[in-house]
């Protein structure tokens, strides 16, 4: 017994006993003709392997990665995959280089295996601008079930910039064989990320290096959901950030290693010790404002609303500096550090204890362990009374407090080199967003429908509405509108609060909806929520592998008020519902009841965290599925 | 003498234009019925076209733009692309306030330099130069300069003053002059109803536009192009990419694209060949050959876009498709055509413009600025033409789809070519056919066992799916039938006819609560899947006309069993409608506990006044209403 399963073992092992020197493509391979891990791949990486190190001589120093790839194509849905990019950054006289790039495309023909190598004439070089150059193929004689392969080696000139190992893409990789080899003296710190746990070990060095070897199999393919905040925080991969450079009786120098260290090395750069923090006069650019102004709140108000006002982000994002303070007021525009920094100095000089926020957006991944590079944006703290104020002047439509849905992410670093505080915090959560429905409408016996509507909307909602509001034009707006309420028409349509950002947008409106309701015989069927109702479940999915990123907790609520044809009485009414998600994330509440002429309606929706874990999609889900339901429920009116 | 009267033309560009000039650089001065539905106003622009020989043409543009808000940004178009046969001379821009000071300079060093390559194009020698502006306040005016040099005098600059909506025009003018005597030509369109004013002469051209108001888009109009002005040019006697040519009709014009782009480059290996032959031999009709080959061209090749070669013009050669196994629309089209030839079969390399939206060869103009895409044409015994697209791997013989049908093409066939038309697929034929069982219960539940085929244009829109994931596949149906809340596919199976060019579905779905219950009630909606509801937007007073660009029909017969213990208590009405726009007709009758949905939806394509257009939103009303009804079930006592 115990042999045979060593046989199997075995046997398991020769098959699996692949040769992964370049070229040596096995007919095992070529034959295969799906993933059976994941029979949907269209294509699969069956071996990937890079290895970065460092090359140092006399001449330069210079970062080297040497990249491998077999990749099997299953299907013409997989040809996409025989055409590869290489992005080089250059940046002055620097540039990263390709060479010894060599790729093959091998078939089965007739039980013989078949090469096809790329010509250099079919390698095409694009200087894309001055910051990057792209090098383009796409392989020769690619047909189902062929494999592809290639190795290249790319020489980068910007040691201090390991890019990401990539150890997951959109197709399963069966094997991929990543290494990193430093010199001693040269500390990097190592960070893992993505939703599927493996780590480094060490592998085998010489000459005074250091290697570590990440070494995964079968990693399935990563597929985009609806409400992620961002794919490649899930993605996995290992981040590379210069720690340290100790060359003992040479150099000591250490960079970050808590959020302190990594707050103080921002602190201690010049765009903040120096720019930032030297004492500015703004007097002619404030001073009127201030004027009249006593409350210190109010004077930050008036501040945000100037920076705001005299500075456009350039839809740059940024922690440091691309303008400096003086340019940008001169300019009218910088990228997010040159507005909101310049938005901390005009805070200070207006007497508020303003400092700067160091954070990454949601696009920009959540970092997860200390790390400078991967900060990538800036917003200003302001503290008045002992209370805690966020502002972020890149908006037109965010607000103290409000800010854009893209700076909720994870946490942020507090810089105040003033009182030597380096930490990380915790941003204040957005707020509940509100949307008030109140409907009051007449209904007649041929079932049509009209009256008022009053919206009002807070906080991100209003920040929503505002954005789309002035984005459209009113007419398109309108048409919109009445698309999307089930083709009521509308007349008298007025938003109000719009052009500024705080307090709550209201609208209203007038509308006539032809038949809400049906009539047969006696009797008239009326849907209580009308056209307000929610028409879909948004998680249709079984199953859930990310959190959900609502953006910003949120309660939606309808007053209805319905005036019944005469001589109408309800026959039938839809039950009352209480819902409630666990752990209190979340409720629905919906009551009819019909009083003599006079129908209402009232109900509400809250989910009341931004983001929720996979754990309780199956219970978001179904709680999405039963206010669908109910919300198709109707009343039933006979005639008296 | 030539010389002399250019130099006096030019004088009195520079007196009228400096003359106006002061007053556009402020935005506080522009009308109220200009600012009106308007991102950007073009307050002037010159385009100049001047053709000194065949291989020299300078081309200048002045613009003065003023953008009026965000979304007005992009309407600057403040750059220029260029290759080895497009040279920059100049390229200048000045960015002035509301009160039209300036405010910033852009000289030609300032100009972005980026790749125009696009993002489905492996390589393209074109560049582009852009300004990178970003805006601090509204409005902002760009004055903007540019002289261009090229030695291509096909596809010059053609007259189109009218850009995009939400742009309104003070003044636009155009001038093209023939110093060279090169055979000029021009067709214009729909300049009718709009300011405009004109002269020309043998040689020249001069067009101008003014006092234009923003246009608005609106749904269901027809394509942008095909309601605003445009005037179309060209020289007898051109040079392109440094290939010379001749061509004053299509007849010539196909000629030349035959000698100076495809000849000699329909070589392919003896192998290749050698396998034709042998593919083909014992076939004798010359379609089934074509199929033969089709087939093989898909099985063998990719698509990959390559834009080089005579402005991206030039296919690249058959010999060079053998070895690589890929090309683009116009290197998979040669080949194929090579490879028909080694058949003995006749083809016919055809240019068309590609799109959903239909756009027309002009038939009685010549150019080389028509046309974006390569399809095929092989000739059959009754003088009619089957179409196939070689860049698809996936499509049958013989079947275009919406992306080339329908319209005008040139399809160069030695000494013969002409514009003809490709494939119709009538209204009726693009059709959806659709069968289902569907089994009620008590707890308001359904299950259903379904089939559904599809046709024409809609085969086109559903036959990829039978390549999706399990997951994609079952994530499409949840989102298809949206309106059936808790949709569960329990299986499904799909049969492709290639053939037939008919794609089945046969399907078994499942929904948790289907039909609601209220008390002792049940309500069930009548069309369970293909509920319509769209109904086109209202447009308080419609400015263009209604134009529909493609028909389909759907049928649909659902038979529904409805739990025991319960009877009907009310049933939606039967309607019939038929109008021009289309045909609706639902009939619904009760037998032996089930209930029988018959349902006919027929949308015509056609072009109508602006006047119908409340006419065919009510027609939709009507659709969405009935398909949007439902079945009340009562328990009975």
């Amino acid at each position: 017994m115990k042999n045979l399963y060593l046989i199997a073992i075995l046997i398991a092992q020769i098959t699996f006993a692949q040769d992964f020197k370049f070229g040596k493509v096995s007919k095992e391979e070529l034959q295969e003709e799906k993933y059976l891990q994941d029979p949907s791949a269209n294509a699969v990486v069956l071996y990937k392997k890079q290895s970065t190190y460092f090359s140092f001589n006399t001449v330069e120093s210079t970062l080297i990665t040497e990249i491998h790839e077999r990749i099997k194509i299953y299907n013409k849905d997989g040809f996409d995959y025989a055409t590869h990019f290489i992005d080089l950054y250059q940046s002055g006289n620097s540039e990263e280089d390709v060479s010894g790039l060599k790729a093959v495309t091998y078939n089965l023909v007739d039980g013989q295996i078949e090469k096809t190598s790329l010509d250099k004439k079919q390698i095409f070089e694009t200087e894309v601008n001055y910051n990057y150059n792209e090098i383009k193929f796409s392989m020769p004689d690619v047909k189902e079930g062929c494999v592809i392969e290639f190795k290249y080696k790319i020489t980068s000139p910007f040691i201090w910039n390991i890019d990401e190992f990539v150890l997951q893409y959109d197709i399963p990789i069966k094997k991929v064989e990543a290494s990193i080899s430093t010199p001693d003296g040269l500390n990097f710190k190592e960070t893992i990320k993505g939703f599927i746990p493996f780590y480094g070990k060490p592998g085998q060095s010489y000459n005074e290096t250091r290697v570590k070897e990440y070494n995964l199999v079968h990693v399935p393919a990563l597929k985009e959901e609806r409400f992620v905040d961002n794919i490649d925080n899930y993605r996995a991969g290992v981040v590379f950030e210069l720690k340290s450079i100790i060359i003992p009786g040479v150099v000591h120098k250490t960079y970050s290693s808590s959020w302190a260290d990594v707050a103080k090395t921002i602190g201690n750069t010049n765009d903040y010790e120096t720019q930032l923090d030297k004492s500015r006069s703004f007097n002619d650019e404030l001073d009127p404002i201030l004027a009249n102004v006593a409350l210190p709140t109010d004077k930050m108000k008036a501040v945000f609303n100037y920076v705001k006002n005299h500075i456009k982000w350039n839809n740059m994002d940024g922690k440091y500096f691309y303008q400096g303070i003086k340019k940008a007021l001169q300019e009218g525009k910088g990228n997010a550090a040159d507005v909101n920094l310049t938005l901390v100095a005009m805070l200070r000089y207006a007497g508020i204890n303003a400092n700067p926020v160091v954070l990454s957006t949601k696009d920009n991944i959540i970092p997860i362990f200390p790390t400078i590079d991967r900060l990538n944006y800036v917003i200003a703290y302001a503290e008045i009374n002992g209370k805690a104020y966020f502002l972020d002047a890149t908006s037109e439509f965010s607000d103290i407090n409000i800010l854009p849905i893209k700076d909720y992410n994870w946490k942020g670093i507090y810089i105040d080199n003033n009182n030597m505080v380096w930490k990380s915090i915790d941003i204040s959560k957005p707020p509940i967003a509100e949307e008030l429905n109140m409907l009051s409408g007449t209904l007649t016996e041929d079932g049509a429908f009209e009256g008022k509507i009053r919206s009002r909307y807070t906080n991100h909602n209003a920040l929503l509405f505002r954005k789309r509001f002035k984005n459209e034009d009113i007419d398109a707006f309108v048409a919109k509108k009445e698309e999307k309420l089930d083709n009521i028409e509308i007349s008298n349509y007025e938003a109000k609060n719009t052009e500024t950002t705080e307090g709550f947008v209201m609208e209203t409106f007038d509308f006539k909806h032809e038949s809400i309701a049906s009539s047969v015989g006696d009797k008239l069927y009326v849907n209580p929520i009308l056209f307000l109702k929610q028409k879909e479940n948004p998680f249709k999915l079984e199953k859930r592998e990310f959190p959900i990123d609502f953006g910003f907790p949120f309660q939606d609520k309808y007053n209805i008020t319905v005036k019944l044809p005469e001589g109408y009485v309800a026959e039938s009414v839809p039950a009352p519902l209480y819902l409630k998600i666990p752990d209190n994330l979340g409720y629905f509440k919906f009551k009819v009841v019909v009083n003599g002429s006079m129908m209402q309606l009232a109900a509400s929706l809250e989910i009341n965290r931004a983001m929720i874990g996979p754990d309780k999609y199956l219970f978001l889900k179904e709680f999405f599925n039963q206010i669908v339901i109910k919300e198709e429920e109707q009343v039933v009116l006979t005639k008296v | 003498m030539i010389k002399l009267k250019k130099v006096c033309y030019l004088l009195f560009l520079v007196i009228t234009f400096s003359f106006s000039q002061e007053n556009l650089f402020t935005s506080l001065t522009l009308p109220d019925h200009l600012t009106k539905n308007a991102n950007a106003v073009l307050r002037y622009e010159n385009l100049d076209v001047t053709v000194n020989a065949v291989d020299d043409v300078v081309i200048t543009e002045k613009r003065i733009i003023t953008v009026l808000n965000e979304s007005g940004d992009y309407l600057v178009q403040a750059s220029a692309g260029y290759s080895k046969h497009f040279k920059i001379k100049k390229i200048e821009a000045v960015v002035y306030n509301a009160q039209g000071s300036e405010i910033k300079k852009f000289k030609k060093k300032d100009f972005i330099d980026h790749s125009a390559v696009d993002s489905f194009s492996i390589y393209t020698d074109s560049r582009v130069l852009f300004m990178g502006y970003t805006p601090t306040t509204y409005p902002y005016t760009v004055a903007f300069d540019l002289e261009v040099e090229t030695s291509n005098s096909a596809g010059l600059p053609s007259w189109r003053p009218i850009t995009s909506y939400y742009i309104a025009i003070e003044k636009s003018s155009y001038t093209l002059t023939d110093n060279a005597n090169l055979g000029l030509r021009f067709k214009e369109k729909n300049v009718d109803g709009f300011k405009i004013e004109k002269n020309t002469t043998t040689n020249t051209l001069n067009y101008s536009l003014s006092d234009m108001k923003a246009l608005k888009p609106e749904d269901l109009s027809p394509s942008f192009e095909n309601f605003t002005p445009h005037v179309l040019v060209a020289v007898d006697n051109f040079q392109y990419y440094g290939v010379l040519g001749k061509a004053k009709n299509w007849l010539e014009y196909g000629d030349w694209v035959n000698n100076a782009l495809l000849k000699g480059r329909d070589e392919v290996t003896d192998e290749t060949k050698q396998k034709i032959l042998e593919l083909t031999a014992n076939i004798s009709d010359p379609i089934e050959k074509a199929k033969k080959i089709f087939q093989f061209v898909q099985n063998n090749t990719r698509y990959i876009s390559v834009q080089i070669g005579i402005g991206g013009m030039q296919p690249i050669s058959a010999l060079e498709v053998d070895q690589v196994k890929y090309g683009d629309c116009k290197g998979l089209t040669n080949y194929t055509k090579a490879l028909l030839n080694i058949a003995g079969v006749e083809s016919y390399y055809s240019i068309v413009q590609a799109g959903r939206d239909i756009v027309d060869f002009e038939t009685d103009f010549a150019s080389l600025a028509q046309g974006n895409h390569i399809i095929l044409a092989i000739p059959k015994v009754d003088n009619d033409l089957i179409w196939v697209d070689c860049t698809s791997q996936v499509h049958p013989f013989n079947f275009i789809g919406s992306f080339t049908d329908n319209r005008n093409v040139l399809m160069v066939k030695p000494n013969a070519s002409e514009v003809v038309k490709t494939t119709i697929y009538p209204d009726s034929l693009n059709a959806q056919i659709t069968k289902a069982e569907i089994k009620i219960l008590n707890d308001g539940s359904m299950s259903s066992v379904l089939k559904r085929t599809t046709y024409g244009t809609q085969y086109d829109n559903r036959f990829p799916l039978e390549r999706e994931s399990d997951k994609d596949i079952k994530e499409y149906y949840k989102e298809h039938w949206d309106y059936v809340n808790s949709l569960d596919v329990d299986q499904y199976k799909f049969n492709n006819d290639k053939n037939k060019v008919a794609f089945e579905e046969a399907l078994n779905v499942s929904a948790r609560n289907y039909a609601k219950i209220t008390g002792d009630r049940l309500f069930m909606p009548i069309n369970a899947f293909n509920k319509n509801t769209y109904v086109p937007k209202r447009y308080v007073s419609r400015k263009l006309p209604l134009e529909i660009q493609r028909g389909y029909l759907d049928e649909d017969s659902f038979v529904y069993q409805i739990p025991e213990g319960y009877k009907i208590e009310a049933l939606p009405k039967n309607v019939t409608i038929k109008n021009k726009y289309g045909v609706y007709n639902v009939a619904i009758k009760f037998e032996n506990s089930k209930i029988y949905y018959h349902r006919k939806l027929q949308i015509n394509s056609g072009k109508y006044p602006k006047t119908e257009y409340d006419e065919y939103r009510d027609f939709r009303k009507q659709v969405a209403k009935s398909d949007n009804s439902k079945i009340v079930l009562k328990k009975s006592s």
